[in-house]
């Protein structure tokens, strides 16, 4: 409805505007290089580009266009800010001091407008500042400098009421006092929000109004901050020092490689004491407390030039190391409670495998490989057995495939036809890149990457689980299966689950969601930081966007209801069970107020295993995918 | 080649056979062409038959004594001495003749002054001649660095209450212990030659023995921390040189040979720090000195002359050996193994020259040569291991050969077309071989057009033109580096290159007055270049006339002006420009002068010349904002007087007056103070500003 009725709106509006484009309004055609074109109608994104900014006794006049997705002109922006700020070149303030924002001012216009704000009705806009920059927050403003304006617009709507969402967009510049200005000499551009917000979602700040790292740090300087942490370098190593989710000592985590980004390796170029302290907190550069007394920048390149810093700042040739080892499992099969399996060490480097087994490989440190029986079930048991390949001597097998076998698998009766994982862990040692024997002292650890391979009783089979959350979805903040459990287990989307699934035991607290090993309450339990012991847990994102977890499933995200039949009812150790689908929820949704709609609507808590199986649960009547409060629909999912 | 540990490894300096080799060699261009035309002289033809020689000694021997403000030793360049007070010299021109021929001659020049002079010669004109003589030399830096370091034992040492600490301005006991130190280096020159003339051939041997002593700048660093150091110098080099030559009537062939030792009577620069140690206990340092060194060199020469045509020929090799121990790193930890106890070093230098001359017709001559030099360091090629810091081994890497072959040929023609008009035209092709060096390869081709004419007997003109073109194999800069540099760099000196260079020449010779204009222009353009020096332009003039107003009379002057623009252009994100700098450096030298000779048996001379030059370098930075650097300048007023006359018929006296005003700026070391920068304890200022006087006054007895 709500839709159909912006429609008519800017239907009539559209009609008008024809209208009056025929009726010859004054009859003179549009500006040459300004076509006009009708107005959007329906705004996603607002698209804002600029003309050079024209100078006029040293007061700036900022011209730009906003458009709409599809390049329509919008016309009748009501509010928009405009933030003013110089950058300082590198080395200009004092030898091996990073380049630095100046922060001049900032002017909004709603009702009133500090300077002129003139919306020409065919898309393009001007402001004129209030005053000339030179002196503003006692910065001189220098030609020649990079100039950068910010332009803020959105979170209201037009007269028609189509809302507009928020955009920043930033124009970087220089010029004189008087004229045209042109392209600026030098930038700094460092880091791409996109960057942050794989881990970070939407970023933004200030009531929602700023979301782009160019226009931080208009204001996050030395300039416009009184508290030197919060300037923008120190600021975000600061804020990221506890609680970050995948290894701090990468810098490129986060600096991450791109070539359209000039600035890109600043982070191992130019290494300040601000920058690197931010981090190094134990330092105290000034005093000499944990690095020798060094007053200013000027020296540090001296030592920590860029290969130095690069060479301490990254994993240490481990991919490298890794590429030449990836253990596979090229057969299986079940006979009663023992699978039998072939393994081979592949070298991708070479392409060829290695031709020993693990136990006579030097380099492998340790290899296991576990095993359990029930993937349509979430598994028989919470013990997979094991063996320890690098210490066992294969049943057979030669030229690089060696032959295994697990035992004690628990295959309970009726069922056979179902399948089974075998999970595969271990490390290798190595040194700047290379494979060497483990007997070597320069050689360290590396942990592999995790892998798992599903069997059915007679062969290995590419099915087994199913899949709700991946590798790369959890790498999108804890890095590329960077994340390791007991010493070298990474591999989250299918590893896991082995041992932590619903035949552990929750406590009987007031939730026991919250309590339980079983993977899918326990991952849930602990990035809302409702898991005890995991309060502090900062989710970086927006919680509700289960899409930053989970993976589709023949198209749809996997959280969809009604849930999977394989998922358990939760198992309390007071011998009570809670029902599937109330259990899952409630890892979240852990009010009072929300468990009794779940009972009231059928749900079971505590209850019997037969009353937590029967079925009375009738969430996905509301919440099933299509229906009004699909659970799809009410979360904030992107 | 410094090592961040402290020690150091310096290129092994050359001794000096070594630079006269390069330096016979860089003006190598006909070096013969005069003795060539001299073989042919009739020189017996020339003896005064009435000149009638007796026995006799004459000339002058004299005792000076001069007062010298050496307030500021720089002042020293200029007298000779840094003495501040009275100085006295000894000044002789003896000559003793007999008549069967022998001569003897005895001089001494300012004799007991830093940069004195005394020679003894005997002998017979044109058969055999023995001298034996002396020459000092010295070189004024600075006597006003402040240092707290005193030299105990060879080793630069702190006072007993020095208390270290991490910065400079944290040194509490520095400025009680500042002391100002002489930087000053003199040589001591001693020789001894032979030559013995015969019928047909020439043979001479000669000695040289040189002690050079004194102190110079030099910086000790321990991690960050540095330390500007008098460095001191006490060494001595020893060079034998023999040449043998034949003569006929139309052919000259010789050799010569040399042979130099250099011995460095100290084996390092050992200091105590004055900053506290960081990272455990970096309490002194060492720091590698000139390695003692040896070298030989042999050479033959021959040159043929047939009427209207000359060849000549040139073939040398030279040796250069050192294998002074290595100093042992001076880091915390075990100190790494290095591959071999010294270096071993052997650097082989091979030249040959072939050159014609031919003049074909009247007219037209022309004129062919080829060169070809080769460097070829034999230095056995070892891994040594590189430290960065005490903490961060860095791998090993070899030491390189840089190996260096370089061809030149020439080709010129002259034609004249009048008696005062003629055009000279010259093709040069340059190639050069390079090892571990950006490019493997250079090439050169240059083509210089000159047209002279004489427009009168007084006035004769001429015009230069030149064009050259410089290119060569791949540029590999970010391959064969040490470290990637930006791949847009280009070195200057091996960058593609073009290069104009125009000059214009006129010259005026009357009877009382002469006078020379010389203009030149030079602009180099680095055409491959987008990061590095991009353009180079320079131009400026000479001008000079000397005035004859009667015969006890002349004045000269002279004026030259020079200026040099240069760009350069940078990145400080390893991308394209984002960075530019311009360079402009501009030299001025005036000079005027009277001289005043009375031509009387009783002897009146006097003189008054005026010198100023003043040199200036003023660079700016601009990266969208424009950065001026400060003042870099030297500017230097002399006045240099004297009177020389007779007193009585024996008795001469001379006086002399040098006042200088001087003054000089580098805005690197303005104003700066010991402590001014944090982990640098530095001298201070070093920049120089005085008024200096000498007056000197000479006593002399002629015989």
């Amino acid at each position: 409805m709500k839709m159909n009725k912006t429609f008519h709106y800017a239907a009539l509006f559209g009609l008008i505007s024809l209208l009056s484009a025929c009726g010859g309004d004054d009859g003179k055609p549009g500006n040459p290089g300004e076509p006009g074109g009708p107005p959007a109608m329906v705004i996603d994104t607002l698209v804002v580009s600029f003309d050079p900014v024209q100078m006029q006794s040293g007061v700036a006049t900022v011209n730009y266009r906003v458009t709409n997705q599809d390049d329509e002109p919008v016309v009748g922006i009501p509010s928009a800010t405009f933030i003013a700020a110089q950058l300082l070149p590198q080395g200009y303030t004092n030898a091996g001091n990073a380049s630095q924002w100046q922060y001049f001012t900032s002017e909004s216009c709603n009702d009133s407008c500090p300077g002129e704000y003139v919306d020409h009705r065919n898309g393009n806009y001007s402001y004129t500042f209030s005053a000339a920059f030179d002196g503003l927050n006692d910065v001189g403003y220098q030609a020649g400098a990079t100039q950068r304006i910010v332009v803020k617009l959105g979170g209201d709507s037009l007269a028609d009421g189509t809302s507009l969402p928020i955009t920043n967009q930033h124009f970087d510049w220089q010029g004189d006092k008087e004229g045209t200005s042109s392209d600026p000499v030098y930038t700094r551009n460092l880091i791409k929000i996109e960057t942050c917000n794989s881990c970070h979602n939407d970023l933004a700040f200030h009531r929602g109004n700023y979301n782009q790292i160019e226009t931080c740090v208009t204001c996050h300087n030395a300039d416009r901050v009184s508290n030197p942490d919060n300037i923008f370098p120190q600021m975000i190593h600061g804020k990221h020092l506890t609680g970050f989710p995948g290894s701090l000592a990468n810098c490129q985590t986060c600096h991450a490689e791109d070539e359209t980004l000039s600035e890109q390796m600043n982070w191992a170029r130019v290494p300040t004491m601000e920058a690197c302290g931010a981090c190094h907190t134990n330092i105290d550069f000034k005093k000499g407390e944990g690095h020798p007394t060094q007053l200013n920048n000027a020296n540090c390149v001296a030592c920590h030039n860029p290969d130095w810093t690069a060479s301490v700042h990254n994993d240490g040739g481990n991919a490298q190391a890794l590429a030449q080892f990836k253990p596979v499992i090229t057969k299986a099969m079940r006979s009663g409670d023992t699978v039998s399996f072939t393994l081979t060490l592949e070298n991708p480097a070479t392409g060829q495998p290695y031709m020993a087994s693990a136990d006579q490989l030097d380099f492998v440190s340790d290899l296991r490989v576990y095993a359990n029986w029930g993937t349509s079930f979430d598994y028989a048991t919470r013990s997979a057995r094991s063996i320890r390949v690098h210490e066992t001597t294969p049943i057979s097998g030669s030229n690089g495939s060696f032959d295994y076998q697990i035992a004690g698998l628990t295959v309970p009766t009726g069922s056979e036809m179902d399948k089974g994982t075998l999970a595969i862990q271990g490390r290798v040692c190595a040194a700047s890149g290379v494979l060497g024997a483990c007997s070597d002292e320069a050689n360290s650890e590396v942990v592999i990457k995790s892998s798992h391979r599903f069997f059915a009783t007679d062969a290995l089979s590419d099915n087994g689980r199913r899949l709700v959350v991946s590798n790369d979805t959890c790498g999108s903040c804890h890095g590329d299966q960077q994340l390791n459990f007991h010493g070298s287990r990474n591999d989250l989307e299918g590893q896991c689950q082995l041992c932590h699934n619903p035949n552990m035991l929750a406590e009987a607290a007031d939730n026991p969601s919250l309590t339980t090993a079983d993977f899918k309450h326990l991952i849930h339990g602990i990035h809302s930081g409702q898991r005890a012991g995991f309060e502090g847990i900062n989710y970086p994102g927006n919680i509700g966007n289960c899409a930053q977890c989970h993976v589709d499933r023949d198209g749809i995200l996997s959280v969809a209801l009604p849930l999977d039949p394989g998922v358990k009812p939760l198992a309390i150790d007071d011998g009570s069970y809670t029902s599937p689908t109330a259990a899952i929820c409630s890892d979240c949704h852990s009010s009072e107020t929300n468990k009794n709609h779940m009972i009231q609507q059928g749900a079971v808590f505590n209850g019997t295993l037969s009353d937590a199986t029967a079925g009375t649960e009738s969430c996905s009547t509301c919440h099933r995918q299509g229906a009004d409060a699909d659970v799809l629909t009410v979360h904030p999912i992107k | 080649m410094n090592r961040q540990d402290g020690t150091q490894i310096r290129p092994w300096p050359l001794s000096l056979l070594a630079l006269s080799i390069i330096s016979s060699l860089a003006s190598a261009q006909g070096y013969d062409l005069a003795s060539a035309n001299r073989s042919k002289v009739k020189m017996d033809a020339w003896q005064c038959k009435r000149c009638e020689v007796k026995d006799a000694t004459r000339g002058e021997i004299g005792i000076g004594v001069a007062y010298n403000d050496g307030s500021d030793s720089r002042f020293g360049n200029t007298t000779g001495t840094d003495t501040d007070g009275v100085v006295a010299s000894l000044e002789a021109d003896l000559t003793h003749k007999k008549a069967s021929g022998y001569q003897t001659q005895f001089k001494a020049n300012r004799l007991g002054y830093d940069a004195g002079s005394a020679s003894l010669t005997t002998g017979r004109k044109g058969q055999y001649e023995i001298a034996a003589s002396y020459r000092g030399f010295a070189r004024f830096d600075n006597n006003a660095a402040l240092t707290p370091y005193r030299l105990a034992a060879n080793s630069w040492q702190l006072p007993s209450q020095w208390q270290s600490a991490a910065t400079t301005e944290q040194m509490n006991s520095l400025n009680e212990s500042l002391m100002a130190s002489e930087l000053k280096i003199t040589r001591d020159r001693y020789r001894l030659d032979t030559v013995y003339t015969g019928s047909f051939y020439e043979a001479s041997l000669g000695y040289q023995h040189e002690k050079r002593q004194g102190n110079r700048r030099a910086s000790a660093n321990l991690l960050t921390n540095s330390t500007m150091l008098s460095e001191r110098v006490e060494d001595k080099s020893d060079r034998i040189e023999g040449k043998l030559y034949f003569r006929g009537d139309q052919w000259l062939t010789g050799i010569d040979a040399e042979l130099s030792h250099y011995k460095n009577d100290l084996s390092a620069l050992h200091w105590q720090s004055a900053f506290s140690p960081t990272f455990g206990a970096a309490y002194s340092g060492q720091s590698a000195v000139a390695p003692d060194n040896k070298a030989y060199r042999v050479a033959a020469h021959s040159q043929f002359s047939a009427p209207g045509q000359q060849v000549l020929m040139h073939l040398g090799f030279s040796r250069m050996t050192q294998d002074q121990a290595y100093l042992q790193a001076t880091i915390n930890g075990p100190s790494p193994m290095l591959p071999a106890s010294d270096l071993n070093g052997q650097v082989d230098q091979l030249e040959m020259k072939l050159k014609y001359l031919g003049r074909l017709t009247p007219e037209l001559s022309l004129r062919a040569d080829y060169d070809y030099r080769d460097r070829d360091n034999k230095t056995e090629i070892l891994s040594y291991p590189q430290i960065i810091t005490d903490s961060y081994y860095s791998g090993d890497k070899p030491n390189q050969a840089y190996d260096r072959t370089r061809q030149q040929a020439n080709l010129g023609a002259k034609y004249r077309f009048t008696r005062s008009l003629y055009l000279d035209l010259q093709y040069q092709y340059e190639h050069n071989n390079y090892n571990a060096l950006d490019r493997d390869s250079l090439q050169t081709s240059d083509v210089t057009a000159k047209l002279h004419y004489r427009l009168s007997a007084q006035w004769q003109t001429w015009l230069k033109a030149e064009f050259e073109d410089r290119g060569g194999s791949e540029y590999l800069g970010s391959s064969v580096s040490n470290r990637p540099n930006n791949p847009l760099l280009r070195r200057s000196y091996l960058a593609d290159r073009e290069r104009q260079r125009y000059g214009l020449y006129t010259s005026y010779n009357g009877e009382a007055l002469s006078a020379t204009l010389n203009l030149h222009l030079m602009q180099d353009d680095y055409t491959d270049t987008q990061i590095g020096l991009t353009q180079v332009d320079s131009q400026g003039y000479d001008l000079s006339a000397n005035y004859a107003l009667n015969e006890q009379i002349n004045l000269s002057a002279f004026v030259n002006q020079d200026w040099r623009d240069s760009d350069q252009v940078g990145s400080n994100n390893f991308g394209s420009a984002n960075w530019f700098a311009t360079t402009e450096d501009k030299a001025t030298l005036i000079g005027a002068g009277i001289d005043y000779d009375a031509q009387l048996e009783n002897r009146l001379r006097l003189g008054i010349n005026y010198s100023y030059s003043d040199g200036q370098s003023d660079t700016e930075i601009s990266q969208g904002l424009h950065s001026p650097y400060g003042s870099y300048y030297a500017t230097r007023h002399n006045l240099n007087a004297f009177a020389d006359f007779n007193l009585s018929e024996s008795l001469g006296l001379r006086l002399d007056w040098i006042f200088e005003q001087y003054q000089d700026a580098d805005w690197a070391n303005e104003n700066l103070v010991p402590d001014s920068i944090p982990n640098v304890l530095t001298f201070g200022d070093l920049s120089h500003d005085y008024n200096a006087h000498y007056f000197g006054v000479t006593l002399s007895y002629q015989l």
